[in-house]
């Protein structure tokens, strides 16, 4: 056994098809110490954020995962033959966004918080597995219960839900706005 | 540059009737905890009306804000002995519900920014979506290329040196009318004789479903004196025209 621990979790964060966090690396190397893991995976943070390459390494969903280097976004789209990847809607961003903010949730709260029927934007979201249904509510009709997924947070790039915008983040843009607003009317 | 661009068309194409009450809001310069609910309805109704694109899904749901609108108003209107403590003013659910939304399109914003931020990063977890998109992307085959996998493939076949024996292909109609010309000659069929004499299970089959074809269409009968003996088959004497 002459690998480093380092290695080899670079050699599991890049065959893992979704973020791999700390505790599954742990599971898998049963030969090494907590602490050895620990300290390989800080040296291999550290290799990577040291180094100009064309991946890097981003802690995302609670896990370990690489991503390309954001400038070579032209070349992997021709490679990939992909024109440009589909925004969200600003339906299904905002039916995600109410998810995101008032899980768990059903249905009928995401459309009395948007005014509007969100199921077609609800069922596209479902289809890119970006929310999950998490179990039924114990009341009348016994509505599914909604709740985002961990690709959710992969897709924003976030570690946890804990990143989300905060509720301070949106004051300030609130007032931003209202200022503007002020200075030059809107036609 | 790009933001700001979508920014006018969410303008155009609202959301909802929240989205619009907003909007109306923020137009008039309106304090949202103090909304003059006549001018806000009034303003309301009038862009209902001159809105060109009227989606019909989404219009019950501005009339339902409407509709809440004046419901709201005509609280108001009633008189009270006390003016309307903090907690009970009839505009309070709608005031509610305009800050709660306005905080998700705020963070609507946000989420966008982020989104746009991630996309030049390619993960494995976004790759299996492009790989089916891909997949839907359907190229066409030219005539030549498609002949000369054919003939490739007709090469391949002669080297491997299988034959495959062929037996003559049945058809129904002439079994059909062979049974019923047999059944004419000689009364009745012993259903199981028939079939062993056939050449070919391929064969045995044809005729197996020219005898259901021929019992559905009423022109021969299937009988069995008693049960576990032979089957046989008569000839209907009287045919349907």
């Amino acid at each position: 056994m002459t690998s480093s621990p380092k290695d080899i979790i670079e050699s599991l964060v890049f065959i893992s098809p979704e973020p791999v966090s700390l505790e599954k690396i742990q599971e898998v190397m049963t030969e090494y110490s907590k602490e050895e893991i620990e300290r390989g995976l800080a040296e291999l943070l550290e290799a990577y954020s040291s180094r100009n390459r064309g991946i890097r390494i981003e802690k995302s969903a609670g896990g370990f995962l690489f991503v390309t280097e954001p400038d070579h976004d032209p070349w992997i789209r021709r490679l990939l033959r992909a024109s440009r990847k589909n925004k969200l809607s600003p339906a299904a961003l905002e039916t995600l966004s109410a998810i995101a903010y008032h899980q768990p949730i059903t249905l009928a709260e995401i459309c009395s918080f948007r005014g509007v029927d969100a199921s077609h934007s609800l069922r596209t979201l479902l289809q890119k597995k970006l929310v999950k249904i998490v179990g039924r509510k114990k009341s009348a009709g016994k509505p599914l219960i909604y709740r985002t997924s961990k690709r959710f947070l992969t897709y924003f790039g976030l570690d946890s839900l804990n990143d989300l915008p905060s509720q301070e983040e949106i004051s300030k843009l609130l007032d931003e706005d209202q200022d503007e607003e002020n200075k030059e009317p809107s036609a | 540059m790009d933001a700001s661009k979508d920014y006018q068309i969410n303008l155009d194409v609202f959301q909802g009737p929240l989205d619009l009450l907003l909007f109306l809001i923020r137009k008039k310069k309106i304090d949202i905890h103090d909304i003059p609910i006549a001018t806000i309805t009034r303003e309301y109704l009038v862009h209902l009306e001159t809105k060109e694109r009227i989606n019909l899904e989404r219009e019950a749901e501005f009339l339902l804000m409407a509709s809440l609108l004046i419901y709201i108003k005509s609280q108001m209107l009633l008189p009270r002995e006390k003016a309307f403590e903090e907690d009970e003013d009839p505009r309070q659910i709608l005031v509610n519900r305009l800050l709660e939304y306005q905080k998700i399109k705020a963070a609507c914003t946000l989420l966008r920014e982020r989104e746009h931020k991630e996309f030049p990063k390619w993960k494995r977890t976004s790759l299996p979506h492009y790989v089916i998109q891909d997949d839907i992307e359907l190229t066409e085959v030219s005539l030549f290329s498609l002949a000369e996998v054919f003939f490739l493939l007709m090469k391949k076949k002669e080297q491997d040196n299988i034959k495959i024996l062929r037996g003559k292909d049945y058809s129904l109609e002439e079994k059909m009318k062979e049974i019923v010309a047999i059944l004419e000659e000689k009364d009745f069929l012993d259903f199981k004789d028939y079939f062993e004499s056939q050449e070919t299970i391929g064969e045995a089959l044809v005729a197996f479903f020219c005898m259901l074809e021929l019992i559905k269409a009423e022109i021969i009968i299937a009988v069995q004196d008693k049960l576990f003996q032979t089957i046989k088959v008569w000839l209907r004497r009287k045919r349907k025209p």
